[in-house]
């Protein structure tokens, strides 16, 4: 053993490259948590405010509003969110399907246009879709007027990762489950579906994060029935000033928000969120 | 239990012919392998028997009815892929289980099939793994038990054995081999591998750019190509151009023979059937089966041609030489103690003596 060990002492280098290289990766880890606190100072910030009272005691009698009056607010978020992605998921699934596998005239500029939305300022969207409901469709103010301004806004997002995961999907799969004596219907629901599943996932988050926190279209369109969590934030801040009682509906928000992102990050990782503004 | 047959069967892709006026007669129980190059049309053959690309023109039948509209779920059929396509979101149970399932089998047969299933591939204790937790070999395995617990009519391979390594290739093609044999069903193997097509086969069709070059036992593709595709692409082949100058007719029951001048040689090889004397026409003879002779006197017979060792390769079991025969270059290979004493001969004259010699037309218009 004496003699194994021996060459090994020879072989140490006068500098120690190792702990250099922890220095670094130190450096490295210690810059990434300076930003990260940084961008979290808000959120922190509003967080505190919440649980505190004028009076400087801490509390949190705040969030009894939470379920109080601004229930309401939220669960109209959460309905309107929902639904937006069902509709979104009907749109996008069938969309998907004919551009990756159906030779399209034009798919690139088919791919663009339906992108649109994305590149378009939400205030002139805003604009726009007053004018379209007040005009056209006479939808002013009500659920349906913001659930498609919410699709018109954001199935694009679906649409995405649905076509990344459609083109990994080898067609050996679908071909083996027909000859298996699978219908086509079968195969959609048996196989092609399950193994689109993180695809679809991706485009769930990317359409939930978005619209559950959307508050600039939803100002121009939203009637007195119609206001979400987003826009009940906006107003009570307008109407009353900073209370504890807004910083906690503003913190509870943001916390449903970053539970959904972790919960799919745990459950999917992030393969298919590449490409979308969100990685 | 069921007989295939493919009548005429064309499909074109825009202005390519992929497989151009096939016809088959595939009878009950038979294995019969598809052989060529690839883009030959043998992958797009077997994936119109299996419904999954639709015909341009022709038919096919399964038991005397036209099949040509029946989608791929009802036709009752096993395909094997190249890559193996187990269900990745499925455990080994549930893709054996799949076909049954979506037939709607009862949940007690399906759980009896599968387990018979999995202890004929003996990996029923690996039974509720995912397919990515298995090797390349226990995953064909487990691909062939899916295809085979429906009990289809006919047996499908789409080069099921190209992605594995060599030693599993033979294990696993005997195994299918085996299974086909238990079975009794009729299948249809589609592969570019020769060896692979002369250990499995009952019948053999090569083909080459879309068309069937040629139908036969291993013996007739191997000792008697009628093509000089054939002759080339199933074993080395020696292609010397001549010309008939001699037909003898053979005894009666057997071949005749026909004596063909090439340059300064004289072969004498099977009689193809179709050639006159003053024909052109090409004769092949396989490089292991020329004895070099070293010390040969000439001689007038046929077959026994003169020439100089060009190139000499030791390659082990075998030695390779080349030999320039009056201007032709012939391609010998010797096995055996004797072939030592090739080494180190370059540039000696020898005799060769050629056999088995196969001939056929040198038709410009087939060559073409």
């Amino acid at each position: 053993m004496a003699s194994l060990a021996a060459p090994a002492g020879t072989l140490r280098p006068r500098f120690p490259n190792i702990s250099l290289k922890r220095l670094g990766d130190a450096l490295a880890h210690g810059y990434v948590w300076v930003w990260l606190v940084i961008f979290a100072l808000p959120f922190l910030a509003t967080l505190a405010y919440s649980l505190r009272t004028a009076d400087g005691v801490w509390t949190l009698s705040a969030y009894q509003y939470v379920l109080g009056s601004f229930k309401e607010n939220l669960l109209l978020s959460l309905q309107t969110t929902v639904l937006t992605i069902i509709i979104n998921l009907i749109i996008a699934i069938p969309a998907a399907y004919a551009i990756v596998r159906h030779p399209l005239p034009g798919k690139s500029f088919i791919l663009s246009a339906l992108n649109l939305s994305l590149y378009t300022p939400a205030a002139v969207m805003g604009v726009s879709l007053v004018i379209a409901y007040a005009f056209l469709f006479r939808i002013p103010q009500t659920m349906i007027g913001l659930i498609a301004a919410y699709v018109v806004g954001t199935f694009p997002l679906m649409l995405v990762p649905v076509i990344v995961a459609l083109r990994d999907l080898p067609l050996v799969f679908e071909e083996a489950a027909r000859t298996l004596g699978a219908t086509r219907m079968q195969t959609f629901w048996r196989v092609e579906i399950p193994l689109l599943g993180p695809g679809i996932s991706a485009g769930i988050l990317l359409t939930f994060v978005i619209i559950f926190n959307e508050f600039l279209v939803t100002l121009f369109i939203a009637g007195p029935s119609t206001t979400t969590a987003a826009l009940r934030v906006y107003n009570l801040t307008r109407t009353a000033g900073f209370q504890p009682s807004t910083a906690a509906l503003a913190t509870t928000m943001q916390l449903i928000s970053f539970v959904v992102v972790l919960l799919f990050f745990r459950l999917f990782g992030s393969r298919y969120l590449k490409g979308t503004y969100l990685i | 239990m069921t007989r295939v047959q493919l009548l005429d069967v064309t499909k074109r892709y825009g202005s390519t012919l992929a497989v151009d006026n096939v016809s088959a007669d595939i009878s009950d129980g038979e294995f019969v392998t598809l052989l060529g190059p690839s883009g030959c049309g043998k992958t797009t053959t077997l994936r119109m028997v299996a419904g999954l690309v639709d015909l341009t023109a022709g038919q096919i039948k399964f038991d005397g009815q036209v099949i040509n509209n029946v989608p791929p779920h009802r036709r009752n059929i096993g395909l094997a892929f190249q890559s193996h396509a187990l269900f990745p979101h499925l455990s080994v149970a549930r893709n054996i289980a799949f076909g049954l399932e979506v037939k709607g089998t009862s949940k007690q047969e399906i759980q009896h099939r599968v387990a018979e299933m999995l202890d004929m591939i003996e990996l029923s204790q690996h039974a509720e793994r995912m397919p990515a937790q298995l090797s390349g070999g226990q995953q064909q395995r487990v691909a062939l038990a899916r295809m085979l617990a429906t009990d289809p009519r006919v047996l499908l391979f789409d080069e099921p054995l190209s992605a594995l390594d060599r030693n599993l290739r033979d294990t696993l093609k005997y195994s299918i081999l085996d299974l086909q044999r238990r079975t009794g069903k009729t299948a249809i193997y589609v592969t570019h591998d020769q060896s692979e097509a002369f250990a499995i086969s009952d019948r053999i069709f090569v083909m080459n750019e879309g068309r069937i070059e040629q139908t036969g036992t291993q013996l007739d593709i191997y000792l008697r190509p009628r093509t000089e595709f054939v002759a080339g692409f199933v074993g080395d082949n020696n292609a010397i151009r001549g010309e008939v100058v001699g037909v003898v007719g053979g005894a009666p029951g057997e071949p005749g023979l026909v004596d063909v001048r090439a340059g300064g040689m004289r072969l004498r090889g099977l009689d193809p059937g179709n050639v006159r004397v003053g024909d052109k026409v090409l004769a092949f003879v396989r490089p292991e089966n020329i004895e070099v002779i070293l010390d040969g006197e000439p001689a007038e017979e046929p077959n026994l041609v003169r020439g100089r060792i060009d190139q000499i390769v030791f390659e082990g079991p075998t030695v390779r030489l080349i030999v320039d025969a009056g201007g032709v270059p012939i391609r010998a290979t010797s096995g055996g103690i004797g072939r030592l004493s090739l080494l180190a001969q370059e540039q000696r004259n020898v005799v060769l003596r050629l056999q088995e010699i196969t001939v056929v037309r040198d038709d410009p218009a087939i060559a073409a």
